[in-house]
């Protein structure tokens, strides 16, 4: 059974058509980079595999059941796009948080808590309060609580951004590891070259509607062409100059 | 259960410990103090007997710290949530709205009554520095209704923080405290001395606001009254409880509906 079942969904945000007919699945243990403009319908597909945006048409299935029901999100971990969390909690506290709301045992918290915190590599700060850390440290301590309650699914929305070459490279190791371990990641970016070494297969979504999707090696190893060349081909000018951008 | 009960715990310490950090409440704390502390060693005009207007006015500080304490902690439970887009995790996780709210909630009305409770204390020193007496059972019953008010309170101002913008919210939160607290009473018969539309409009208020004025018993307390009887006071609390139930409601219903 795959992991997520998106078919035939469409969602009209105010007077924009967010999502247009969009097909898709995600096979258990694979990593998926889910790529698009700016505006192209990614958050919002993400929403909707969260529960928290409701299709105006289609069905979606996650890890075969409905996302608006919490037993189902309870499989799934979460990064958000702008990763900002409360100022005035520290990073412990911050996870004791996110595991109070999964339903985790304090003591299951302070352990899982531990190893994600040097994972990701904020233990000398995790004392700090949130407010004092920088873009790529949130980023990695929303890593961190997307992970904290061992989610099945992973989803993440734009992970790299504001991540330095070197935490980069930890998190494409992550990735790495959490696919080995049989996670699904389903993941959304800009990052075409990341995209290319992490990803499995890649979709790419313009204004709402599926384009491209298939395995990395069939559409960007063939004939000497990257994900680069791929993305620019299938999206047009507009897509260049937003890349450019 | 237990679960939902880890959830309401997690997401009410995250409003106290979020709030007492901001370091707001210390603020209004020490503001509070430092008023109310030296009264305890005045002679108001140089008159002995003016304890009185000094506890009405410790009592008048005391309800005006309530209510920007009150006011000041729920309006900002929500709308930050949006604003920073933390609400994105927060309900990605295996939470319903509802819980959210009412942890929120319960997290806003500790953070108060606690704050409250301090000022009490303060007030119960004050008087009994002045008086010599230590306890009074009014006392008890004033600071248990004044609980009521705080719980009437910031549940109308969640509401009003999901329904239109927290500014607004917190200004006609603070109108309507204010003025229920100092006409509530009189609505029906100002209502009664009106014609035309002014009528109805006071009576539309009279039975839609809520009555904060069944709470507030500091003439008891300055004049050293008896407490109310405790079949009333506790039918007012059965009251604050009812209104706050309400409005939480009508939250969940707002909340449940806002465009993510």
């Amino acid at each position: 059974m795959d992991t997520v079942v998106i078919q035939n969904v469409s969602k009209r945000l105010g007077g924009t058509q967010a999502v247009n007919n969009l097909t898709l699945s995600v096979q258990p243990g694979e990593v998926l980079g889910f790529l698009g403009t700016n505006g192209a319908g990614k958050t919002t597909t993400i929403k909707m595999l969260l529960g928290l945006l409701t299709p105006d048409a289609g069905v979606i299935s996650v890890l075969g059941g409905d996302p608006a029901v919490a037993a189902v999100r309870s499989r799934i971990g979460y990064m958000p796009e702008t990763a900002t969390y409360y100022p005035y909690l520290n990073l412990h506290e911050l996870l004791f948080f996110y595991g109070g709301l999964c339903g985790m045992p304090r003591a299951a918290i302070r352990s899982r808590a531990g190893i994600l915190i040097e994972r990701v590599g904020l233990g000398a700060a995790a004392g700090r309060l949130l407010r004092t850390y920088s873009k790529g440290m949130l980023q990695r301590a929303g890593i961190a609580q997307a992970l904290l309650h061992d989610p099945d699914l992973l989803i993440l929305d734009e992970p790299l951004t504001g991540l330095d070459p070197l935490a980069r490279i930890h998190f494409r190791d992550l990735i790495l590891e959490l696919r080995e371990q049989g996670k699904t990641v389903f993941f959304s970016s800009h990052e075409l070259t990341e995209a290319e070494l992490i990803c499995d297969r890649v979709a790419i979504l313009k204004q709402g509607e599926l384009v491209v999707c298939g395995a990395m090696h069939a559409i960007a190893g063939d004939g000497g062409q990257n994900l680069e060349r791929v993305f620019l081909n299938v999206l047009g000018s507009d897509a260049a100059k937003g890349v450019l951008a | 259960m237990k679960q939902w009960l880890l959830q309401v715990s997690a997401l009410s310490k995250l409003s106290v410990l979020e709030l007492y950090r901001r370091k707001d409440l210390a603020v209004v704390f020490l503001l509070a103090m430092i008023i109310l502390l030296p009264l305890a060693f005045l002679a108001p005009f140089g008159v002995s007997g003016a304890s009185r207007y000094v506890s009405e006015l410790a009592m008048l500080l005391i309800w005006l710290f309530s209510i920007i304490i009150g006011l000041g902690v729920s309006v900002r439970l929500f709308p930050p949530e949006f604003e920073s887009r933390t609400i994105y995790p927060l309900l990605a996780k295996p939470v319903g709205r509802g819980t959210v709210l009412f942890g929120k909630y319960l997290g806003a009305l500790s953070a108060s009554v606690s704050a409250v409770s301090v000022f009490y204390l303060a007030y119960a020193v004050l008087v009994g520095v002045r008086q010599g007496e230590w306890f009074a059972p009014v006392l008890f019953q004033a600071a248990l209704l004044h609980v009521g008010f705080l719980i009437v309170i910031t549940a109308l101002t969640l509401l009003g923080s999901l329904v239109m913008t927290p500014s607004a919210a917190l200004t006609l939160c603070a109108l309507t405290a204010v003025g229920m607290l100092a006409f509530g009473q009189r609505l029906p018969s100002l209502a009664a001395a009106q014609t035309g539309p002014g009528r109805w409009v006071l009576l539309a208020i009279h039975w839609i606001a809520p009555h904060l004025e069944f709470f507030d018993v500091r003439q008891r307390l300055v004049h050293a009254w008896p407490c109310v009887e405790w079949r009333v006071c506790t039918a007012v609390l059965a009251y604050a409880v009812c209104y706050a139930g309400l409005c939480l409601a009508l939250a969940g219903w707002a909340f449940r509906r806002k465009r993510l």
